[in-house]
């Protein structure tokens, strides 16, 4: 419905908009009866997957988004620019993603954009919010050359270079007999594909044997020709780099069919949304982390507390990078607005003026202290490695830090 | 290929093929009363493994509408699948009601109706997401009470392990198929339903009630969508308001494979897919619908009726 409905929405929200405005209008005043207390707020769009099979990960981040939105609006109140989210589903296609990015674009005359949700989206969507000097933020995109896509363009996401061997490294420890790996990942998404990347490259540095590499689709739910293949093989250790859905699967097929040595699996099965999937069979799993809900800071503390009200459970890595791209946006804002009053800037001034902004600052996020390189990529501290550990309840459970 | 793997592959293309088979008879029903395709048959397989899940006790996650809620019952899935038909059925019967009668009565050009049941798949799959969001949800792990999760059918030194739920997925779907089969063509009923499907205005002056047929049509072919949907939930989890539309696709080429209208083609075109889709090798499973299609249009180019179709001949 929302596919068939959205564009002609947008359509006819862009005709409205032709028709009544100029191009050097302020930020977030193409609304057409706007209420007085969001025609102050400038507009940061959001432009997430909110359904198709991507919406697994999108609504994650934007339910990170909207504990965002709540948690500086409180803090900016008193002094301070305030800001409000425009959120446009981004769907699961680069097509949909690059719908959403045009309206917030030019409808919605948004000063920065949070998005989209994948990689794959990224490189089709991305340089068209580049080319309209409008600043983004990917909050989940972790494939390689993402913030190469131009200067606007960075994420708060860390590159799977950095993850994935620390899952290894783990895996070691607690086996120190690993030899034979089977490498499993989904040919058809380009996180994935560069995460596998990553880890074959790390388990042959580590000096052991690659013994098969099974690929697949995220689309797929049927796995049992790759798994029984590879266990005939009989490897020590599985590495698996895919989206959640397909993921957990693949765990409890392998488990269900009798593999019972360790499994190490990509930044994609970092969230709570695998345990309905794989349930009992989700247990012991590695996952190499960019964020944990055990990570003791004030900021983490206050969002963590904020979520587990709102959301019963524990925030997943994908709503903590959703939180902190909002919060870089609005930290970046008020600096600039402590510089020199933002309300004298034209839109086109402001998108520069933040990117500039974003890129320059320090940030103390629940991911722990970050900032960007001058090509829009992250540099964050702390990463971890967490064993699952499932409940009682087989349904539920936690990524217990391994120390 | 070993014979392990070979064993492996069969038991897991009856099983998947046994699945489209119980579904494309779904689609074949209508088809062979009304003489169109119900577009909206893969979101009613959806919804009925949503309702099976809900029955089961299952909780909503913490998107949507109705975050965090559950029935204050827990049906055995047994239970829970047929109840879950039934409810599906009475679906199925309101999307005869308000996507299929009126353009029927009005005399539409049959391919309106496909949109109007198109529409309704987007209304059904939109209104799931809408109200339980789209995150995964699986049934307990002791959907079939304490049977072992994979069962041995080599020896100790040369395994080849089978899944359980698989191997109920297909003595379940044989069971479906076998009453089904009984139904159309042992009884009053499934007469009537034949001769409906054979020529709707004979039939109609014999004393048959056409209409009522119909909506029997539609409730049985959704309560086979909801047994199938509940099926596969149990294997692979309910992957969201979207993981029946895939099915929906898949179904069609089913039918089209076994012959239009032919309940027997419909098995059997379940089970020559399934079978073809088990023997592509993993690292091509990217490839299995186009193995599906190809062999649909290889087909077509020898029997444009399809394996089981017959030919229809044209009156003056």
């Amino acid at each position: 419905m929302n596919r068939a409905i959205a564009p002609i929405c947008s359509l006819l929200l862009l005709l409205a908009s032709c028709s009544s405005q100029s191009p050097s209008s302020k930020p977030g005043t193409s609304d057409a009866s706007p209420s007085s207390s969001t025609t102050d707020a400038l507009p940061i769009g959001v432009a997430l997957a909110q359904t198709s099979n991507l919406a697994l990960l999108g609504q994650e981040s934007v339910n990170g988004a909207k504990i965002a939105e709540q948690f500086f609006r409180d803090r900016v109140k008193a002094s301070g620019v305030p800001v409000r989210l425009v959120f446009q589903d981004a769907g699961g296609e680069e097509a949909s993603a690059i719908n959403a990015f045009q309206t917030l674009i030019t409808k919605d005359k948004v000063i920065g954009i949070v998005g989209p949700s994948s990689s794959q989206q990224a490189f089709s969507a991305d340089p068209i919010a580049d080319r309209a000097k409008v600043p983004v933020i990917g909050p989940t995109n972790t494939a390689k050359g993402v913030p190469e896509i131009g200067p606007f363009i960075a994420r708060v996401a860390s590159p799977v270079t950095v993850l994935a061997p620390n899952s290894l490294q783990a895996a070691l420890k607690l086996n120190p007999g690993i030899n034979r790996v089977a490498v499993f990942y989904a040919q058809n998404d380009a996180f994935s594909q560069s995460e596998t990347g990553i880890f074959q490259q790390a388990i042959k540095d580590k000096g052991l044997e690659i013994i098969t590499i099974q690929k697949f689709q995220t689309t797929d739910t049927d796995f049992q020709t790759q798994a029984i293949a590879a266990i005939n093989l009989k490897p020590d250790l599985m590495v698996i780099s895919s989206l959640a859905s397909d993921g957990a699967n693949l765990v409890r097929q392998l488990r269900e069919l009798g593999y019972k040595g360790l499994i190490v699996a990509g930044n994609g099965l970092n969230t709570p949304n695998i345990f309905p999937v794989c349930g009992v069979f989700c247990d012991g799993v590695l996952i190499a982390q960019a964020y944990s809900p055990e990570y003791a800071s004030a900021m983490n503390k206050s969002f963590r507390e904020a979520y587990t009200r709102q959301y019963k459970q524990d925030p997943p890595q994908f709503s903590a990078q959703g939180f902190t791209a909002v919060q870089v946006f609005v930290e970046a804002l008020q600096a600039l607005n402590q510089k020199s009053s933002v309300k004298n800037l034209s839109l086109a001034e402001l998108r520069k003026a933040l990117n500039d902004q974003i890129l320059k600052g320090r940030y103390d996020t629940p991911l722990g202290e970050i900032s960007f390189t001058s090509e829009g990529e992250v540099v964050q501290k702390q990463f971890y490695v967490a064993q699952i550990q499932v409940n009682s309840d087989g349904k539920s459970g936690r990524f217990a830090l391994l120390k | 290929m070993s014979l392990t793997l070979l064993l492996q592959n069969i038991l897991n293309g009856l099983s998947i093929g046994s699945i489209y088979a119980i579904f494309a008879l779904g689609y074949t029903l209508v088809f062979s009363i009304l003489g169109i395709i119900n577009f909206a048959h893969g979101a009613v397989f959806t919804l009925g493994a949503y309702f099976t899940y809900f029955l089961m006790g299952g909780a909503t996650g913490f998107n949507g509408l109705l975050a965090n809620a559950k029935l204050p019952i827990a049906l055995p899935f047994w239970v829970a699948m047929l109840v879950s038909g039934v409810f599906s059925g009475l679906v199925g019967i309101a999307i005869e009601r308000l996507a299929f009668r009126p353009l029927r009565q009005r005399g539409a050009d049959p391919l309106l109706t496909v949109v109007s049941s198109l529409g309704v798949a987007l209304v059904i799959v939109n209104v799931i997401q809408y109200l339980v969001g789209a995150e995964n949800y699986t049934f307990p792990a002791q959907t079939f009470g304490n049977l072992p999760p994979a069962v041995n059918f080599g020896t100790a030194d040369n395994p080849i392990p089978i899944r359980t739920v698989q191997i109920v997925i297909f003595l379940v779907s044989v069971v479906v198929l076998a009453v089904l089969t009984y139904l159309i063509n042992a009884t009053k009923y499934g007469k009537a339903m034949r001769a409906v499907a054979e020529d709707p205005t004979t039939s109609s002056l014999l004393g048959i009630d056409t209409d009522r047929f119909i909506v029997l049509t539609f409730f049985v072919s959704s309560f086979l969508a909801s047994i199938a949907g509940s099926l596969v939930g149990s294997s692979v989890s309910i992957a969201g308001p979207y993981f029946g539309i895939g099915f929906g696709l898949k179904g069609l080429a089913v039918i089209v494979l076994g012959g239009l209208g032919s309940i027997p083609g419909a098995v059997v075109g379940g089970l020559v897919i399934g079978l073809v889709e088990a023997f592509v090798p993993g690292e091509f499973s990217a490839y299995k619908d186009a193995v599906a299609f190809g062999l649909l249009f290889l087909t077509l180019l020898w029997r444009p009726r399809g394996l089981m179709g017959r030919k229809v001949i044209q009156k003056v």
